[in-house]
């Protein structure tokens, strides 16, 4: 696991996390504490693909998968499925630290409607859990598949752009990967955000299944 | 363990078709695999390590055909080193080592066992605390090497191991190569003649996607006999003329004017002599054969 960590994040990642998390609060504007959470959501889901997108390709990249195709293919997924916890409870930790920041840098305040904002954060926090798990695999499936980081990252940003839209709002609804941004904030009891959540897990342990049989055909 | 092949062809994609129907047998021991660049060697090695599948014809290891079904029998016994691998820059050696090592299957205290034998045996032992990313290309090349052997394969396939050292540590990879061949397969690619010379008895000359030859080095050898000639010219307008009418394979300057080494079948119309072929000879000899 030592060595998984010190493949999947070496300085350079963990610096332009952090800096994009830094920025972010910094120049994203909220006033309620409630605008927090769709502030942070899809922005987080694009750097987590891109920070994702990596996870095997490096292997192809530096040939290294040449000789990974030797090795049992239980080890190889047991490898990637590391690698890819690894990257993702660091930028669940991130994105954590990127509520707090919000806090710090732009002292929102309380919205009127707002029961409690430890439920907020425990929303909050469920919400980006599911965005990192399903754009993370995301990401890597896709890089995999086109054998290349960048397509991977393109493929990502184009459905990004299909969901995180008012087209998207519109055809998708509770469905939609984001509807977590697009719910009502001012209606606290509305939770049918969590359908689109649902889906997100749903698509994500699919990609995960398939994962043997993409190393197989692609790695 | 033999490997047989028989009727390989592998195109790619875009039509070039890089093996074209080639057969060909590898014995127990080092096996050396010659060939210009282009040649079609990686190509030959990637379908061996199952990392391609040919359009056509068969593999068979030790009597396993190479098919879907047999991969995972296969690749347990294959140790592999490519041309061009660039291991994990944030690793040390060590555990760059252990990680592959770990990812083979070999258990972690026998591995560490070997990873010591092996760095010892390639002169790592003392650079195992750097990162990959501080080391010079010939040690990288080393530890590629290293990785190849950790899991101790049956079949040991080594594209250019020897790109990038210097001369001592040629010569030590070669002998470590010629120690790990006993009652293995090492198949050894290289395009340095010297280094096929000082490890195999048997070889293949790959070219254009075919085998011109497989066989014993010392049959080799002796085909360029008797096609071998030194001459010697006062100038190098002479040296040209020379050059322009013959295969010259090398061209020296020594006292008094310019020594040549002429490929031909027969005495060129020059003042020379007849000289002992050696390997290299013999390979130009065939490529060039092959290219008229």
């Amino acid at each position: 696991m030592k060595k998984e960590l010190k493949i999947v994040l070496p300085f350079y990642k963990i610096a332009y996390a952090s800096s994009f998390v830094v920025i972010l609060s910094l120049i994203r504007g909220v006033i309620f504490t409630n605008e927090i959470g769709l502030s942070i959501e899809p922005p987080f889901a694009i750097l987590t693909a891109t920070f994702c997108a990596d996870t095997y390709v490096q292997e192809i990249t530096s040939k290294r998968s040449e000789v990974h195709r030797l090795y049992p293919i239980k080890r190889r997924i047991s490898s990637i499925m590391q690698r890819i916890m690894i990257q993702e409870i660091f930028l669940l930790l991130l994105s954590v630290l990127g509520y707090g920041l919000f806090f710090t840098f732009q002292k929102p305040i309380t919205h009127p409607v707002t029961e409690s904002e430890l439920l907020q954060f425990i929303s909050y926090f469920l919400a980006i859990t599911v965005t990192i798990f399903f754009w993370g695999i995301l990401a890597n499936t896709l890089s995999m598949l086109f054998r290349n980081m960048w397509m991977g990252i393109g493929s990502c940003l184009l459905i990004w752009v299909a969901t995180n839209s008012t087209g998207g709002d519109k055809l998708f609804g509770a469905w939609n990967l984001f509807s977590y941004t697009f719910r009502n904030i001012e209606n606290t009891a509305d939770i049918t955000w969590l359908y689109g959540k649902a889906l997100c897990i749903c698509i994500g342990f699919v990609l995960l299944i398939a994962l043997p049989k993409i190393v197989r055909k692609r790695g | 363990m033999s490997i047989h092949i028989e009727d390989l062809t592998v195109r790619f994609k875009n039509g070039v078709t890089a093996i074209d129907h080639a057969d060909l047998d590898i014995p127990n021991g080092i096996f050396g695999l010659l060939g210009e660049n282009g040649a079609g060697k990686t190509t030959f090695m990637r379908v061996l390590t199952t990392v391609l599948k040919p359009v056509s014809g068969t593999v068979t290891l030790d009597g396993i055909l190479y098919s879907e079904g047999n991969y995972e029998k296969i690749q347990k016994k294959i140790g592999y080193l490519p041309q061009e691998i660039e291991l994990y820059p944030n690793l040390t050696v060590q555990e760059c080592l252990e990680y592959m090592g770990a990812l083979a299957g070999v258990e972690k205290k026998e591995c560490r066992k070997r990873i010591d034998y092996y760095l010892e045996k390639t002169s790592l032992i003392e650079h195992r605390k750097k990162k990959m990313k501080q080391l010079s290309g010939g040690m990288k090349r080393r530890v590629g090497l290293v990785q190849a052997l950790l899991n101790e394969p049956e079949f040991l396939i080594v594209d250019e191991p020897t790109t990038g050292l210097d001369p001592e540590e040629r010569i030590r990879i070669r002998n470590l190569l010629v120690d790990f061949s006993e009652n293995r397969t090492v198949l050894f690619s290289t395009h340095v003649v010297e280094d096929l010379a000082a490890t195999c008895n048997q070889l293949a000359i790959m070219h254009k996607g075919r085998f011109l030859y497989a066989g014993s080095m010392k049959n080799l050898a002796e085909e360029a006999q008797g096609k071998i000639w030194i001459c010697k010219v006062s100038d190098e307008e002479k040296a040209r003329k020379i050059e322009g009418k013959y295969r010259i394979t090398s061209k020296q300057y020594v006292e008094g004017g310019l020594q040549l080494r002429v490929l031909s079948d027969t005495q060129p119309e020059l003042d020379c002599m007849s000289i002992p072929g050696t390997l290299e000879d013999a390979y130009i000899y065939f490529t060039n054969k092959c290219n008229k």
